[in-house]
Parts: C-alpha cells; sequence; structure tokens
C-alpha cells in the first residue's frame, strides 16, 4: 500500500513545490505559532509527570545521571527528555527456574523441562549424573546497583546460579543430593549465591533457593524404583517371617503351660491318691490290730469266697495221695474253661 | 535581515547540539581529536561539553560485563573427555588502552575466548577429574541407601575453587596490558561426553542393582534369622515345658512314695499285714474264670476239707 502510493506520487512529485504551499507560513504566521506552541505545551505535559507503582521505586536520571529516587506514587520531572525516570520493580519477588519452565501457572501448573535437561544434568561429587531442577526466589535490594554495576544482569544472575548449584552438587555425593542432603544443598547455595551476587554487586538479595525434582536421569530411573521394590520386597520377606513367628510362639507357650498344667494336675493326683491309700491302710491296719489273726483269717476267707466262684477249673489235691497227677488232663480242663 | 536570522539560529543550534553530550550512567567516554585521545576518561554521568567538531565521543560500559564461553570438549589428567562451559564477568579499567588494543567489544570478546579458553584448558588438563568436580574432602553425610556400601571418595588435593582461581590468576596476567580485567571465572557446567556419559549410567544402573540384590538378600536372611529365632524359641519353650512337668511328676513320685512308705513301713506288722491285704487284692484282680487253679488240700482255704480240726 504504502509502496503504491509513493509510486502514485511519483509522477506528482516535480509538481509538488509549484504549488504555493510555502506560502503558508507567510500568511498565516499566527495560526502556525499557535499550533507549535500547542504542540510545545502538550510534548511538556506529557512528558513533565509520571506514576509509580506501589511495589517499584524510580530512578530518575537527569542527562544520563542518576539524580534522584521515586516512591510509588505521581511525580514531577524536568520535560522533554531532559529526566527520565527507570522504573525497577523492588517489592516484587522475582523467580528464575532452571531445569524446567513454568507453562502455564495456576492450581494445577504445567511444566516444560524437556528442553531444559542441559541445566538441570549435572555432576555429583562420586561422579555420577544427576538431573536437578531448582529455583531461585529473588528480590531487587538495591536498584541502583541492579541496573548500573553489571550488564545484563538476569543472565549474569541465571549464570551464577548454575555455576553454585554445581559447586555446591559437585561437593555432594549422589546418594545426599537425592535424599538426606537436600536441605543443606539449598541452603548452602542459598548462601554462597548471595556472596556472588555481592561480590559482583547485582543489588541482588536471595530469599531462598527451593530445590524441585531431583532425580537420577532417565535412563536410570527404573534401576532406583528397582532398589525401591527391593527395600519393599525386603521389609514384606520380614514382616512375612515376623507374622509366622507371632502365629506361632503365642500358641507355643501356651501349649507348654498346658504340660505343665496337666503335670501339676498328675502331682495333686498321685500325692492325693497315695494320702487317701496310706489313710485307707491305716485305718484298715487299726482295726486289724485288735483282732489280728480272725480279720486276717475273715478277710483270706472272704477273698476266697469272692474269687473261687469265679474261678471254672478248680482241682483239688489231696497231698497224701500219690498218682494223680498223671489223671489230670489239663487240656481238657482248658479247652473247657475256654468255652 | 529575517532572512538571515533563520539560518544563524540553525548554525548556532547545531553547534551548541554538537558541543554537548551525555554520559550515561553505565558508560564512560574518551574524547578524541582527529582520532587522537584528548584528555582523562569522563566516568561521571551526566551532561558534558566539548569542542564540536573536531572531537569525536567514543562510549564504553562501565559495568561488569559478561563472557559466557562456548562448551569445550576438554581432557582431563586422567583422561576422561568432559563438556566445560565457563563464563566470566569482566570490566574496562582503562578505556583509552582498551579502544587502543580492542578497538571494540567484539574485539574484547575473540580475544576473552582466546584467553579463557586456553586457560580452561590447561587448567583441566593438568587435573583429575574428581579436582574439577569437588571442592573439599567432607565427609558425606550418612544416607538410608548407602548405610552399608560405604562410596569411597578418592581424595582431592587441590579442588574447583582453587583450579578456578589458577584459570582466573594466570587469565588476569595476560589481559593487563588490554585495559580490562577479569573479575570472576566460574565453572557453569561440566558434564561427560555421551561416550563417557553412557558409560557411567550403565555403572550407576550397575550400582543401583548391586543396592537392589543387597536389599533382597537382607530381606532374605532376616527372614531366615526370624525363622530360626522361632524354630529355637519353640523348641525352647518346649522342652523347657517337658522338663518342668517331669519335675513336677517326679516330685509328686517322690512325694506319694513317702507317703506310702510312712504308712506301710511303721512297724514288721504293718508290712506282713500290707503285703497280705496287697496279696488278696491281687488274688480278687487275677483269678477269673479263665483261670485254672489247682488247689491242695494242705491249702488254708481247703485245709478243713480232710478233717474238721486239722491244727
Amino acid at each position: 500500500m504504502n509502496d503504491d502510493q509513493r509510486f502514485d506520487r511519483g509522477p506528482q512529485g516535480p509538481q509538488g513545490p509549484q504549488i504555493p504551499e510555502i506560502k503558508l507560513p507567510q500568511f498565516d504566521a499566527g495560526k502556525l505559532r499557535f499550533i507549535v506552541g500547542a504542540v510545545l505545551v502538550l510534548i511538556l505535559a506529557f512528558t513533565s509527570f509520571y506514576t509509580i507503582d506501589p511495589e517499584e521505586t524510580g530512578l530518575v536520571l537527569r542527562f544520563g545521571k542518576y539524580v534522584r529516587s521515586a516512591e510509588p506514587g505521581l511525580h514531577f520531572k524536568m520535560p522533554f527528555g531532559v529526566e527520565r525516570v527507570l522504573k525497577v520493580p523492588i517489592q516484587r519477588q522475582l523467580k528464575e527456574e532452571f531445569g524446567f519452565r513454568t507453562v502455564k501457572a495456576g492450581v494445577k501448573s504445567q511444566y516444560s523441562v524437556k528442553p531444559y535437561q542441559d541445566e538441570s544434568n549435572m555432576l555429583t561429587g562420586d561422579l555420577n549424573a544427576a538431573m536437578v531442577e531448582w529455583v531461585v526466589q529473588y528480590r531487587i535490594a538495591d536498584p541502583y546497583k541492579y541496573l548500573f554495576q553489571v550488564r545484563n544482569v538476569e543472565k549474569t544472575f541465571r549464570d551464577m546460579s548454575e555455576a553454585v548449584m554445581r559447586k555446591v552438587v559437585g561437593d555432594h555425593i549422589f546418594n545426599e543430593v537425592l535424599t538426606v542432603g537436600r536441605a543443606q544443598v539449598a541452603l548452602q547455595v542459598t548462601t554462597e549465591l548471595q556472596e556472588l551476587c555481592d561480590q559482583y554487586e547485582t543489588g541482588i538479595k536471595v530469599d531462598q533457593v527451593v530445590l524441585q525434582d531431583v532425580n537420577a536421569p532417565d535412563p536410570v530411573k527404573p534401576s532406583f524404583n528397582a532398589v525401591n521394590e527391593a527395600q519393599q520386597e525386603k521389609s514384606k520377606l520380614i514382616n512375612q517371617a515376623q507374622s509366622e513367628y507371632n502365629r506361632e510362639i503365642p500358641k507355643a507357650k501356651g501349649e507348654a503351660e498346658q504340660t505343665i498344667q496337666e503335670a501339676e494336675g498328675y502331682a495333686l493326683d498321685r500325692v492325693n491318691r497315695s494320702q487317701g491309700d496310706a489313710a485307707l491302710f491305716t485305718a484298715i491296719y487299726e482295726a486289724y490290730r485288735k483282732a489280728p489273726a480272725v480279720t486276717r483269717n475273715r478277710m483270706y476267707l472272704e477273698t476266697m469266697t469272692q474269687v473261687l466262684p469265679q474261678v471254672q477249673s478248680k482241682i483239688i489235691v489231696d497231698d497224701d495221695l500219690k498218682g494223680v497227677l498223671p489223671l489230670l488232663n489239663l487240656n481238657e480242663s482248658k479247652s473247657k474253661g475256654g468255652e | 535581515m529575517n532572512k538571515l536570522l533563520i539560518p544563524l539560529i540553525i548554525v548556532v543550534v547545531l553547534v551548541l547540539f554538537n558541543s554537548m553530550y551525555v554520559v550515561q550512567e553505565p558508560h564512560q567516554v574518551i574524547i578524541t581529536q582527529f582520532g587522537k585521545p584528548v584528555g582523562d576518561p569522563v566516568m561521571t554521568p551526566g551532561l558534558n561539553f566539548k569542542t564540536p567538531f573536531i572531537q569525536k565521543v567514543h562510549r564504553f560500559e562501565k559495568r561488569f560485563l559478561e563472557w559466557d564461553g562456548d562448551p569445550n570438549q576438554l581432557p582431563t589428567k586422567d583422561k576422561r573427555l568432559i563438556w566445560v562451559n565457563n563464563y566470566a564477568r569482566w570490566r574496562i579499567t582503562d578505556p583509552l588502552l582498551y579502544f587502543q588494543r580492542l578497538q571494540n567489544e567484539r574485539g574484547a570478546q575473540t580475544r576473552l575466548d582466546d584467553i579463557l579458553d586456553g586457560e580452561t584448558r590447561n587448567a583441566i588438563a593438568k587435573y583429575d577429574l574428581v579436582e574439577v568436580v569437588r571442592i573439599t574432602n567432607r565427609e558425606p553425610m550418612e544416607t538410608e541407601v548407602a548405610a552399608e556400601d560405604e562410596v569411597i571418595l578418592e581424595e582431592i588435593y587441590h579442588g574447583r575453587d582453587k583450579i578456578r582461581l589458577e584459570i582466573l590468576a594466570n587469565s588476569q596476567k595476560r589481559t593487563a596490558d588490554l585495559g580490562i580485567e577479569i573479575l570472576d571465572v566460574e565453572f557453569k557446567r561440566i558434564n561427560y561426553v555421551a561416550d563417557v556419559q553412557r558409560k557411567v549410567y550403565e555403572r550407576m544402573i550397575s550400582e543401583r542393582q548391586r543396592i537392589a540384590d543387597r536389599f533382597k538378600s537382607e530381606g532374605q536372611g532376616e527372614a531366615f534369622r526370624i525363622r530360626g529365632e522361632k524354630d529355637r524359641e519353640l523348641l525352647r519353650i518346649r522342652s523347657e515345658a517337658y522338663r518342668k512337668a517331669q519335675e513336677i511328676k517326679g516330685n509328686a513320685d517322690a512325694e506319694a512314695t513317702n507317703i506310702y512308705a510312712a504308712a506301710y513301713d511303721r512297724s514288721a506288722e504293718t508290712r506282713s499285714f500290707y503285703e497280705f491285704l496287697k496279696t488278696m487284692e491281687a488274688y480278687k484282680a487275677t483269678l477269673d474264670k479263665e483261670s485254672s487253679l489247682v488247689l491242695s488240700t494242705d491249702s488254708d482255704f481247703y485245709r478243713f476239707l480232710k478233717s474238721g480240726d486239722s491244727q
């Protein structure tokens, strides 16, 4: 479009100056002065004030030289670019992400990791590789230094963070970085990063370094899961054995108790019976002693009376008769007895 | 008169504007006159004046500037190839010298590339990899996993920080006559080259396998131990119960024997009476219809069979 217009005007070009436009200032000088004046007033108006938001501070530069800073609110400055204002959000907490980027923040934030593995891949003290993702939260404590001491301060700050994190991780072994050493690593990075920031005069105050995911590199991950599984397996085996123990030992203790109680019972039985028997014997004996011969005979005869009727084959032999034995048919009497 | 005034104003304005220059806060300026430097470098920011037209303003950064090296593949002393990517901060300390030697920042960056890459290469080649990675010989903390397979760390004698400072010192010497000062060199990234990386991964995997195997066998061992303990306990409990039971029974038997003896063994008379009683009981118990009995008329029972008065 623009080109077309230019081409259109091309042929009219030579005719342009011939139109008496140059007469314009001459024949309406007053109006021109007014227009120029109005434009100047407008520029004056728009370049002589500025506002600073609540989280910001303003640095006013006069001909490039820092002259004063401005608190939040409406302020005036010298117009026409004599004074310029740079605004720095000193109250805002800023953060830099390493090894990942928040693609969409929110309740369920989305992260992108893949393209940033160069940032997170680092060596540990035992020469293993670890993937460390972290966040540095910081504030601009000194806006003058932040703007005028270091060029490209954000890039510098990122480089510093990476260097410090790698240095600290390099001084810890892999297992520490993954587990118990996390807090210590974060703390040490915070301290050393702050020292470096002060050394470079970045004007940055490091609030916190937060370790996010710390992992083994992807190809190694499955073997890490295997370790976890083995740990579970270990607990499982121990628990199983323990439960077997718990199932059998109390039962065996009960059984043992039973055996002992039975023995106690046997003991009581035995003693009581013997005492009973002894008492019985003593009682009978006491009676017997009063008439030993008669009682003895009575008891003998009573027993015989009781016993003999039951015995079916009885052979009574007179000692004076000799030769009766050959007549005794033992077999017959035995078989008779058997019936 | 009016016709002369307008060009005059234009000329005055031009001269005025050409004799003023602004030094921004982050900048420093040197003035040259026909290419020859004039006066000291201007360090203070603000509005300044110079001779118009014949003097030229050259602006240079006053701030700390960045140098970000390209990742280089470097061999360490123990012949391992690693990628080293470091960065440095530098600033222009003598703008005049800087202007003469390096002309502009591109010149400076190129020179810094040469110096820093070279010094880095020298330093890396002088040390083993561990020296570049670690700073101290600190004892690692106890971790759950590594409790038993102690990681044996090679001792370091120099460490990352010392190597870094060595690179810095050597580079600083070489930049002294360039009007610039290197403030700091840091290793930003140190990584294995792909081939080595793969081997490291393999080693890590086998290490994990070792740990996993250890856990498994620990679990099995512990389970066996518990089972053994259980078996021992079972045997102990059962045998103790048996022993106790036997003791109790034995004691009872002994007591019963004592009681019997006390009752039966009082005198010759009790002994014979006991014998008689037991014999009678035994007759009752042992003689039944299956028994055959051969009795003599001499016996006590049948002695009256032959005569009413055998005595």
